[in-house]
This record gives C-alpha cells, structure tokens and sequence, in this order.
C-alpha cells in the first residue's frame, strides 16, 4: 500500500498544535486564570457572571448597611439621651407637685424644664452628614421648632410620616428611620413636647393647679415610656441590620470561594499539562529531525 | 522467422523505451515539490508479434507516454472538505475576534475594566448604595459614574462590532476578484484539454486544473460538473452556474444595505454563498449573522436597561423636590427610540445628580423608595424577560458555545481534510523512494538491453566472419 509521502508535513502541524497547546497553556500560567475566553468554557463564563454579580451584590451590601449603622446609632444615642432628659424632668415636676416649693421654686423648675425643652429639640432635631434623622422623608428642613404665641406654648412638627428602608440582597427589608412625629408628638397623652410644654405653663406663674400638674406629668411619664418603645425599632434594626450584615458576608465567602474555583488555573495540573506537552513537542521534533536525515532516504543508499 | 536483425530492433526499441521512462521518473523526481503536481507512471505496451509460418514472434515493447496518477471523486471529495473547512475556519476567525470583546472577568479588580457584567452589576449597586443615604451628593455621583461606565462600554463594544463588520466586508469584496480571475483560467484550461486530450486524462493541465479547483474551493463553495470531452462545468453550491466548458460567468459586487452583495447576472446570490462553503461563505456568515445576532442582544440589553431605569426615576422625585414632566423627563440615559441601534447610541444625558430621584413620587427629599425600586431593576425581569445579568450571563453562554461550537466543527473538518489529503497524497504524490526504485529498475533494464544489444552484436560478428574470428570485431 502506498503511503503519504508528505507525512512530516502533517508532523509539522501535530508540532504547532503542540505549541499552541503550549502557549495557552503558559497564559493560563501567567495569567493565573483558567477561562481567558467564552470558548474555552461557556457555561463557566456565563456561571461566573452571575457569580460575580452576587459577590458585588453582598459587597455593597455590606458596606450600606455600615453607612447606615451610623446612622442609627446617631439616632439611638440621641433617642438614650432624651431618656435621660426626660426623666430629669419628672423628677423636677414630681418635686414641684409636692406642694412644699415656694413660687420662686416652682418658677424655676418651669425654667429648668423650658431648658430640657430645649435640650430635647434639639435632641429631635439632630442630623446626620446634614440630614435630619427625625424629619421622616423632609430631610433637609428642622423638623421640630416651638411657637410661644400661645400658652402652653405649641411644638409643631414639619417633617412627615415617611418611613425608609434597606433592602438587602436576599430581599430582607429593615427600617431605617422613625418619623419624628411619632417619637415625639405620639398620638393621645404620649407627646413628648405637649407634656413638656404643659409642664412649663403649669409651673411659669410659681402658683401650681397640682391636679393639672401631676396629670400632665402622668403625661409626660406615658410619653416617655413611648419614646424608649420607638427606640426598640432603632434597636431591632440594628439588631437585624448586623445578623444580614453577617449572613451576606457568610455567602459572599462561600460565592467568592465558588468563582475562585470557577476561574483560577489549577497551577499543579496546568503545569503538569505544559511538561507532557513540552515532552511531545521534544518528540515530535526529535522524529522530524530523524526522518528529514539523508540518510533515510533510499537516493542516498543508490551507487553514484 | 527471427534473425539476429529484428533482435537488434527488439533491443533498440527496449533501449528507446528505457529512456522515456526514465524520463517519466525524472519528471517525477523534479516535480516532487511542485503544488498539485499528479505522479505520472510510464505506460508500457508490447509490441504486436509478427507471425511468420504460423510462428509467433515476439517484437519488443513500447513506452506510449505517461498516465498521471489520478482519483477525481477522491479530489472532488477533498475539495469538497476545503469548502467547509475554510468555511469553518473563516468564520471561527472572525469569532476568535468578537469573543474578545467578552473576555471573561476574572474577578480581580484590575480585570473588572470594560467588563460589561461588572458594569450591570455596579450601576444597580449604585442605586443600592443610595438606599443608605439618598441625599449623599458622592453616592448621587457615583450612581451618574457607574451608569457612565455601563454606558461607554456597551456603545463601544456596538463600535467595536460595527467596525470588525465592516472589515469582514472589505476581506470579502476582495474574494470576487480572485473567484473571477481562477473561474476564467480554469476555462481557458477547460478548452484547452478539450483540444489536446479530449479522451484521456490531460497530464499537467488536468494538475493545473485541479490545482485552480483547490483555491477556488478554499474561495467558495462549488459543485463541480464534468462533460464531454474532459470538459468541466462549475456551479455555486446552490446551482449558479460559474463557468460552463470554455465560458466564465463573472461575479460582480454592489452595495445593499451598507454591505457588499454578491450577484451574477442580476441574481443578488450572496444568501446563497453565505450558506455555501469557502472562506467567503465563513466570512458571509459571521458578517450577515454572528455579529448582527451579537449587536442585537447588546441592542436588547441597552434598551431595556437605558428604558427601565429612566422609567423609574422619572416616577420619582429629584433632590431638589422637582418631578419629571413629558417636557423635562428625568432621563438618565439617552432615551432609545427603537431596539436597534440602541448600544451604539448607549450614553449618559444626566449631567446633574441632584436630578437623580432617589425619592418615591410626592415624597421627602430624604425618602429612597425609589431609590430602592430602582436598586431591586437588578433582580427584576426587566431584560427580554431575564433579569440583566441573567441576560449577560446568557447572552455570553449562548456566543461561548457558538465559537465552542464552530471551534469543534472547524478541528473536526480539518482533521477530515487531513485524512482525504493523506489518502489524496497516497495515491498522486511523488514518493522519493519509489522513484529511486523505479530509476534503479529501468536502469537495470537498460543495462540488460544493451547488454543484450552487445552480445548480439558479438553474435552478428561470429556471424559475418562466418568462424574466421578476425575480419570483423
């Protein structure tokens, strides 16, 4: 049977494929990824998409919900110190209330509670990098200023009900905010600044109606018990905003794990492939160089 | 009867014939080398034997010329393979380019630039982020910077697409031009084996025939026809005819639709030879179908992203309180008008990002639901039914297993190629040492004649002298 006389030739290309084979494998090396085209695996690069858009999803994540954790801490310290504020102030009606100050006295303690007035609107007022966190979604404006035209003098509210919230990657929505309103101008006999401001007005003249002024500092009493159950919310999302935080950067390992393996090159099995492939290629050349000798060609062997 | 004469004939003739076949081995051995060059073997023929008195004598041997070692369904078949092959391998060029654009992001950040998955990602992230903190004037900017990014890389991928389009379509303009010049030379061949060698195979022309089929093969796809007299017809894969025995029809070029069309005649065959074979039937393809499928799901993807999210925020309201209007829409990007077109066209309008509205219709300043709604478009069916990354995901599965697949097509024909051409070189190729055999045998042969001649020579002298050793040497 007559063969290929041309069969090096086809040698020849058994040698590029080997060197192509060596050169992929050598910027898999380099490069030290495993996929550097769709073609060498579509179903990996179309895996690693959606790997990587995950991956960035949680990063993102993770660094909001530490924007916002500020944030409510701002508002959980400022709701802490209201608290306190607050019971200040009972404490001083509880002292007017016992009939036993003189009207200097009592005119003080409606001085002194005009004062945690102020401290606690300023407290409702209190902003974050600019923002205003009581003021619902009106941001940008004071939400709490206190008209005295009338007696008792009127603590108006101009923020509004707006409530915001995060949503992480696998859907979880946490609060972020509490309407000022609702803090401290709860509804019934649970606003903060109409206690306040009732308190004032009962002990401004020094002469106490005591009926009115332990009903108003009853009051002020249920309202401060509302303001610690507002700041629960901040508390829970706190609460909420960290165990996300913490399952989001749990996956975020596992899914960046996922794509390493999905897109790193296997140095050991890559580098094994390059010096099988280094060894044909060796072969390959060792047989051309042999079957090109003069030698073995049958011309040589002729007398002449 | 035999005399010592018509042995001396017998022995010239053999001498004679000795010498052609060597010339046919040294042929042979010069055109080793020589592309499409068909191995030719001497033809022997003995020479009718006298009959005198009832005896039968024999006269020697002819050598009559050369018959070229040929296969012609073996060589059709091949060029065959070649049209497929180059169609392949045309075809996974022009793809190995396009691919490119979609190198797969490895993840680090230094490999995230340009990667339109990270850009998806990272503009919906933006909005994201904003849910934190609305108002923040860096987050408002980096959602403008991210969606700029999104934006500058799809559109110039689109470029990038449109200008390897309109280099494929330079790359086959050049074809008809070659296609014309080899369907003339093989007509002017076809008349000539016509008039030299109606009947038997026409040694060289035949090779240079059959060579100009190769590269017309490797050009385009053909079927080839023959008729009478060692005549050939070629035909376009689909039956148009190229060129009949001594005539070629030419291929012409004109411009349809931005891009070159093939026609012969009247007849716009460029379908046709899309789908036919050849280098230019690969090019055709991935001008006419792989790149225009590509730009159209980077079309869909622009569209429905650039439409959904000015949609949204226009249904909020801006940093300084303000809505959009039908006047003054709240567009962040260009607003596309049609699906195509619509990566090309892909860009940033929004210059302000106070504009950016974070906030839910009538609401605060301060408030993100829109914020939030815009950042949930990520996981949202917004994209020809798929959210956006599982569109990119799956528009770069789907053009990874096309090129995979051509890939796998293309070394499967190749190495068909190389098998046909191993069997093709088998039978019609020079082998150097077959030829040194032969050389040896027709030497030997030649030796033995003259041999003889020189015995017989000695014997007609015996002859002449008729015993006396001395009148004549």
């Amino acid at each position: 049977m007559r063969v290929d006389p041309f069969y090096v030739t086809n040698l020849v290309g058994s040698l590029d494929q080997a060197q192509a084979s060596e050169q992929q494998l050598s910027s898999e090396l380099s490069s030290g990824v495993s996929i550097n085209s769709l073609s060498q695996n579509p179903v990996g690069a179309g895996q690693n998409v959606l790997l990587l858009n995950q991956i960035q999803q949680d990063d993102s994540f993770t660094q909001s919900s530490s924007l916002v954790t500020g944030q409510l801490q701002v508002a959980d310290s400022a709701l802490g110190s209201v608290v306190t504020q607050l019971t200040q102030a009972i404490s001083l009606a509880t002292g007017a209330n016992n009939g036993t100050m003189n009207p200097s006295n009592v005119t003080s303690v409606s001085n002194q509670i005009a004062g945690i007035l102020d401290e606690v609107t300023s407290l409702a007022n209190t902003s974050y990098q600019g923002q205003y966190i009581f003021a619902g979604g009106q941001t940008s404006n004071v939400p709490f200023a206190t008209s005295t035209a009338t007696t008792p003098a009127v603590t108006k509210y101009s923020g509004d009900e707006d409530v915001n919230y995060l949503e992480s990657p696998n859907g979880q929505r946490i609060q972020l905010n509490v309407p000022g309103n609702q803090i401290f101008l709860g509804t019934g006999s649970n606003s903060v600044f109409g206690a306040l401001n009732a308190l004032i007005a009962d002990y401004s003249t020094g002469m106490v109606d005591t009926t009115q002024a332990v009903s108003d500092t009853n009051e002020l009493t249920s309202a401060l018990n509302y303001v610690s159950q507002q700041r629960v919310t901040i508390d829970n999302s706190m609460t909420q905003l960290t165990a996300a935080s913490e399952a989001v950067t749990n996956v975020q390992t596992q899914l960046t794990t996922a794509q390493t393996d999905l897109m790193q090159a296997d140095i050991p099995t890559v580098a094994t492939q390059l010096s099988l492939a280094e060894t044909q290629q060796t072969a390959l050349e060792d047989v051309i160089a042999q079957l090109n000798s003069t030698s073995s060609d049958l011309f040589s062997k002729l007398p002449g | 009867m035999g005399t010592i004469n018509a042995a001396f004939s017998v022995m010239s003739g053999a001498l004679d014939a000795d010498q052609q076949a060597l010339n046919v081995v040294a042929n042979n051995v010069a055109n080793a080398n020589t592309p499409g060059y068909t191995r030719e073997t001497p033809d022997w023929q003995e020479n009718q034997p006298l009959s005198i008195g009832g005896v039968s004598i024999g006269q020697g041997v002819s050598e009559t010329g050369s018959t070229s070692e040929r296969d012609r369904v073996l060589e059709s078949r091949l060029d065959q393979q070649q049209q497929l092959a180059a169609s392949s391998g045309s075809r996974l060029t022009a793809l190995d380019t396009l691919q490119a654009l979609f190198t797969p992001d490895s993840g680090s950040t230094s490999s995230t630039a340009g990667d339109i998955g990270s850009d998806i990602t990272k503009l919906f992230d933006s909005f994201a982020s904003l849910e934190a903190n609305p108002t923040n004037n860096a987050l408002r900017q980096s959602v403008l910077s991210s969606a700029g990014m999104l934006a500058g890389d799809v559109s110039n991928a689109a470029a990038s697409l449109n200008s390897q389009r309109a280099a494929l379509d330079q790359e086959t303009a050049g074809v008809a031009s070659q296609v014309n010049s080899l369907t003339s030379a093989i007509a002017q061949l076809n008349q000539q084996i016509q008039t030299n060698s109606p009947s038997v195979d026409a040694g060289t022309l035949e090779d240079q025939r059959q060579q100009d089929l190769s590269q017309l093969s490797q050009l385009i796809g053909i079927n080839q026809i023959t008729t009478e007299n060692n005549g050939l017809a070629v035909t376009t894969t689909s039956g148009q005819l190229l060129l009949s025995q001594g005539t070629s029809y030419q291929l012409s070029t004109g411009m349809v639709n931005g891009v070159t069309d093939f026609f012969l005649g009247n007849t716009d065959i460029t379908a046709q030879l899309a789908t036919g074979g050849g280098s230019l039937g690969g090019e055709l393809t991935a001008r006419d179908q792989d790149i225009p499928g590509v730009l159209h799901s980077l079309d869909q993807l622009a569209y429905s992203i650039s439409t959904s999210v000015n949609q949204q925020n226009n249904a909020g309201t801006a940093l300084d309180g303000q809505m959009g209007t039908a006047a003054n829409p709240l567009y962040i990007f260009s607003q596309p008008t049609a699906v195509a077109g619509s990566a090309l066209g892909m860009s940033v309008v929004m210059t302000d990002p106070n504009q950016i509205a974070a906030a839910g219709a009538g609401s605060g300043t301060g408030d993100n639901s829109n914020a939030t709604a815009m950042a949930a478009m990520a996981n949202r069916e917004i994209v020809s039914g798929q959210t956006p990354s599982n569109y990119y995901s799956n528009f770069v599965t789907t053009l990874g297993s096309t090129v995979s697949g051509v890939q796998t097509e293309n070394t499967a024909l190749n190495a068909s190629v190389t098998q046909l051409q191993t069997q093709n070189n088998a039978l019609s190729g020079v082998n150097l040492n077959d030829e040194a055999s032969l050389m040896t045998t027709f030497e030997r042969s030649y030796q033995a004649a003259s041999q003889v001649f020189a015995m017989m020579n000695t014997i007609m002298a015996s002859a002449l002298n008729l015993g006396d050793q001395t009148t004549v040497s």
